[in-house]
Formats: C-alpha cells, structure tokens, sequence
C-alpha cells in the first residue's frame, strides 16, 4: 500500500498512509476509533475509490484480480446479511459467485464452529455467531490473504482464545493475515508485526519485538518503606534518568524506566525492606495510548 | 453464467419472489374476473349490447395478463435495492469488483424471472378467463391471439424486470426507488398519457404497453401506441439507458 489518502468531503479519514503485510506472519493493524482503519482496508479491496495512491493485493490491484475469493479473504465491519437467508444460503451465494462447488459453505460452517446453525436465518443470529459466518465467508475461495476487520469483536473469550489459533495457523501456512483492532491488548498475543496508525497517519510499523524494545517496562515494588524508597528513586529521577513513579496503594509503587536490579540495589544501599520485586513487562496499552496521542476520534483536517 | 446462478440464489433463499408471485397471479385473476363479471353488467344498464360477445373484448380479458406489470419492476427494484439495503452488496462487491458485472447478471436474471412470472400470469388469466366465460354467452376465444398476448406478456416482462434493475441502481434507496416507480407509473404516467399522449406512447409504461398491444389495461383505450417492435426497443432503451447511468453515477460510488 503505498501513500494512500482518502478524503470523505472534509473529513480526511487516511493520509498518506504506507505499508506492507507479510506472507507468514499476522500483521496486526492498529488504531483508536475513527483513526482510519475500515476505510484504509476497503480502500484495499476495491470497495473505496482512494483520493490518491494505490494499494495492492499479491502484486495486483484488488479489482484486476480473475477471481478475487481464491486469492483474498475479507471481513469488514457492517458488511452485512440478508436476514431471511439462512447461513448456508449466505455462502452459497458467493460460492457460486466465484465459481466453488456450494459443498464448500458446509465446510467452512464446520471451520468456524456454526454446522448446527447452518440452516438457521441470519436474522437471528448473534454478534458472535455473525462474525464467524463473516469469517467462514472470508475462507470459501481457501485464500492465501486474510484481512479482517476487527475479527474479535462480539466474541466470547473461548471464540478470541479459538481466533487466536486459528489466525496463528493461517499465517504458519505462509498465508498473509491483516487483522485490526482498536486494543493492542486484544492482539498483541497474536501478532507478529505491527503497523499503527492515529488519525490517519502512520505512526509506527515494524515488528512486535521492536515495539516492546521502545516500549515502557515497569516493575511492581511492595515495601513498608515506601517513602523512604520513593525519595530515593524521585532522586534518581532527579539526576536525570527517566523514571516514573506510581503510588498503587499505601505499600505498593510501580516503576518504569529501571530494571528490577537496579531498584534492588537502590534499596539495599537505603536499607529498605522489600516485600515484593516483580518485573511486570512492558504496558503495551499504555505505549499505544501514548503512540496515538490519546485516541481522540475524528480526525478532520 | 456463474454469476447468474449466483443472482438465482439470492432470490430463491429470500421470500420476495414468492410473494410478488402470488400478487401477480392474484392481480390477473381479479383483473380477469372483473372484466368478465362487472364491466359488461355496469355497461348494460345504458345499453343491452352485451360486451362478451365482441371477440376484442374476450381478447382484452386475456390480456389482463398484463395488468400485473408493477409488480415486475417492483420485483427488479428491490433485486438490486435489498442489496443496499442489507448492506450484502459488500461481499457481492468483494467476490466481483468489476461492478458492471453485477448490474448486467442481475440483469439477465431478473429478465428470466420476469419472463417466468409473465407465463405464470398468462396461464393464471386464461385459466381463470375459460372458468369465468363458461356460463356465460361469449365470443370464442381466439387461440392466435392468445399466443400473441402470450409472446407479448412474455417479452413485456423480461424486459420490465431489467427496467427495475437499472432503476434500481440508479436510486439506491429502496424506498425511494419503489414509491418513485409508483409515483411515476400511477400519476406522472397516467397524466401524461391522458393529456399529451403523443409523449406518453414514449414513455415506459407507452412502450410496455406497446410490447403487451393491450389497450384494456392502462386505460390507453383510443390512444395511440407505438408498434410491438419499436415498443421493444424503446422498452429496452430505457433498461440499458437507466443501466449506464448508473454505471456512471451510484454503481461506482464508494461502499462504506
Ligand atoms: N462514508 C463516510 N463518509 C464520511 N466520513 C467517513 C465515512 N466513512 C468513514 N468516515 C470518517 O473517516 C474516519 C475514519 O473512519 P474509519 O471507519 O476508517 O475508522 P476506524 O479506524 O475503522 O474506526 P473504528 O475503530 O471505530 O472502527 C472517521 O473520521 C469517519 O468519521
Ligand atoms: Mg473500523
């Protein structure tokens, strides 16, 4: 996808926006609210006329493509169902759309775990349950390329545990998959790459582990000496690391900005009795928060 | 082709065929029934000519046939408009990104149904026109114009399904799109045919009736009319002119 930018009237959803997904590994596309994400992938797949750039899909703009379901598969927020066809029924439309044998909708069902509700009218189904037929449409045509549109939305905590996996295997088949998400926590399990995007600009794209390298790792103190130790690290701050301090209740802190051995050896020097030392890992959601500037929504020019 | 059998099956998994089926078999059964049993009698009272006995008369009963023509275009309006309104014009649009496509497959489509539903009306009219005329004194019913109100019906349909097609991606709204087509047929049509009918023989509903040569239905009776074959082109005109511009304008816009 290159300089991508799409303008609504006056409101610029995406601005010269760049990025790759790579076959093999989950790409998770991330972004607050309005940040631009739904428009950058319909625009991926023919469904948006960008206002200028181009985007492709395995070398080819996506509406160049013979027979589109071999090769991409696609979920899409609001994209929607006829609420009297039944599931089967849903994909046996674009089954033969795309020229696959209809046996196919029963198989993909079996996939995402709704055979029992195959022939059931979509109108009553759940948020979950049309999620997965999303998902089951977006596998008919067995596509080298997923892309999905905040995939996790309305599933139960078993259904993200089962996406989890599912996508995992995708991509350890060679196949390329773009999920987004508007909660890094949601993906940063599952995902390989990153690129995150805040009002419709790229702000960082690369891998997870050189995002958790930039990232904040804190680590939880227990003491009864907690003043003592805080003046002490507040000096420390003082001489110029950067290091933060938060008060969690009367005898816990947590810290960011020095290893756990580090506020050991601090301690030890000011005799401090130390009731817990745990390393908790980087605050993903609270580099993200940072990266995105807070997430406010809109994005007008 | 496959793309066809794809329009196919979205119809056939929903239940608006089967409804418009039944209005239309409905509609040319009390059509029939109304020509048969009520027109003659509010005639006689001026006049003892019984109607029944003019063969043009029998024929006009057969060609109510054709009375059941709105729910034609309804039925090709709504083909493309559940589609926006469903919002399944995404995948549709995903698994054929060359939207022109769509418009012509549905197309196809909604003309073999409307060519479908022609027959069924047809057989429906004449069915009910042979009960209806048993008991009474009648005027023979002429099997050639039978069969030519059968190819007209046949043609008339085909072609008005496509017409509601295309409208149907002109105006995307479904609602719109249906009371505009009512509006226009009901009222604009019929005014303009009643006061300036050397335009209104130009107009859809003018071709449609040339296609069908039925005079009883529209209220065309002394009225003009285009012959069958200009009817066609001028029918089929309108479906491929509404078509482009919709290609032109609402088919490329952005789905969001
Ligand atoms: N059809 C449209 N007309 C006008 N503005 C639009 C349209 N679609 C999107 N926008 C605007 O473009 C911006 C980006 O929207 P988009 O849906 O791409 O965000 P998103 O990242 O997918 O958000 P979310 O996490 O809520 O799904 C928003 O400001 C939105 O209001
Ligand atoms: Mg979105």
């Amino acid at each position: 996808m290159i300089s991508l930018t799409k303008r609504f009237g006056k409101v610029q959803a995406v601005s010269d926006l760049s990025f790759t997904a790579q076959p093999g590994r989950v790409t998770g596309f991330l972004g607050p609210n309005g940040s631009g994400k739904t428009t950058t992938l319909r625009c991926l797949l023919g469904l948006v006329q960008p206002t200028s750039g181009t985007t492709q899909v395995g070398g080819h703009d996506y509406r160049e493509l013979p027979n589109p379901a071999a090769v991409v598969g696609a979920t899409l927020e609001a994209s929607g169902f006829h609420p009297g066809r039944t599931a089967r029924g849903h994909l046996q439309v674009i089954t033969d759309a795309a020229s696959l044998p209809s046996g196919r909708a029963d198989e993909v069902l079996a996939l995402v775990g709704l055979t029992e509700a195959a022939g059931r009218k979509v109108g009553g189904f759940s948020l979950g349950m049309r999620q997965r037929l999303a998902l089951a449409a977006a596998l008919v045509g067995d596509p080298g390329v997923l892309i999905l549109d905040e995939p996790a939305n309305g599933l139960d905590p078993e259904g993200i545990a089962w996406l989890r996996g599912f996508l995992r295997a995708r991509a350890d088949e060679g196949r390329t998959v773009l999920v987004s998400s508007h909660v890094l926590s949601e993906v940063q399990q599952t995902v390989d790459d990153v690129v995150i995007i805040s009002k419709g600009k790229l702000v960082q794209a690369g891998s997870l582990g050189e995002l958790t390298g930039a990232g904040i790792s804190q680590v939880r103190v227990r003491t009864p000496q907690l003043e003592v130790l805080r003046a002490a690290l507040n000096a420390e701050a003082g001489s110029g690391a950067r290091v933060n301090v938060v008060a969690v209740s009367p005898d816990e802190i947590m810290v960011a900005g020095l290893e756990a051995a580090e506020i050991g050896h601090l301690a030890l020097r000011e005799q401090v009795e130390l009731h817990e030392l745990t390393p908790v890992g980087t605050d993903l959601e609270a580099l993200f928060l940072e990266l995105t500037g807070g997430g406010n929504p809109g994005g007008a020019a | 082709m496959s793309m066809v059998r794809s329009e196919f099956r979205k119809v056939t998994t929903t239940k608006v065929l089967l409804w418009l089926t039944i209005a239309t078999i409905a509609f040319s059964a009390l059509n029939v029934v109304l020509l048969v049993f009520l027109t003659p009698r509010a005639m006689d009272l001026g006049s003892d000519v019984n109607l029944l006995l003019d063969p043009a008369y029998v024929t006009n009963i057969l060609g109510a046939a054709g009375s059941s023509s709105i729910f034609i275009l309804i039925l090709g309006i709504i083909g493309m408009t559940s589609e926006y309104r469903h919002m399944t014009i995404t995948s549709t649009f995903l698994v054929t990104p060359k939207r022109p496509r769509v418009l012509i497959a549905k197309g196809i489509t909604y003309a073999l149904l409307g060519a479908a539903l022609g027959a069924i009306a047809f057989l429906t009219s004449t069915v009910v026109t042979l009960i209806a005329l048993s008991k009474e004194n009648h005027a023979p019913v002429d099997l050639t114009v039978a069969l030519q109100i059968l190819g007209g019906v046949l043609l008339a349909f085909a072609i008005y399904a496509f017409v509601g097609v295309s409208v149907g991606a002109l105006i995307r709204n479904q609602v719109a799109a249906i009371v505009g087509a009512l509006v226009w047929v009901l009222i604009i049509e019929a005014l303009v045919t009643v006061f300036v009918d050397w335009i209104g023989k130009w107009l859809p509903g003018g071709a449609l009736d040339a296609v069908l040569q039925t005079t009883n239905v529209s209220g065309r009776g002394g009225s003009d009319i285009l012959p069958t074959a200009a009817g066609v082109v001028v029918l089929l005109g309108y479906a491929v002119l509404f078509g482009i511009l919709a290609s032109l304008i609402t088919l490329r816009r952005d789905i969001t």
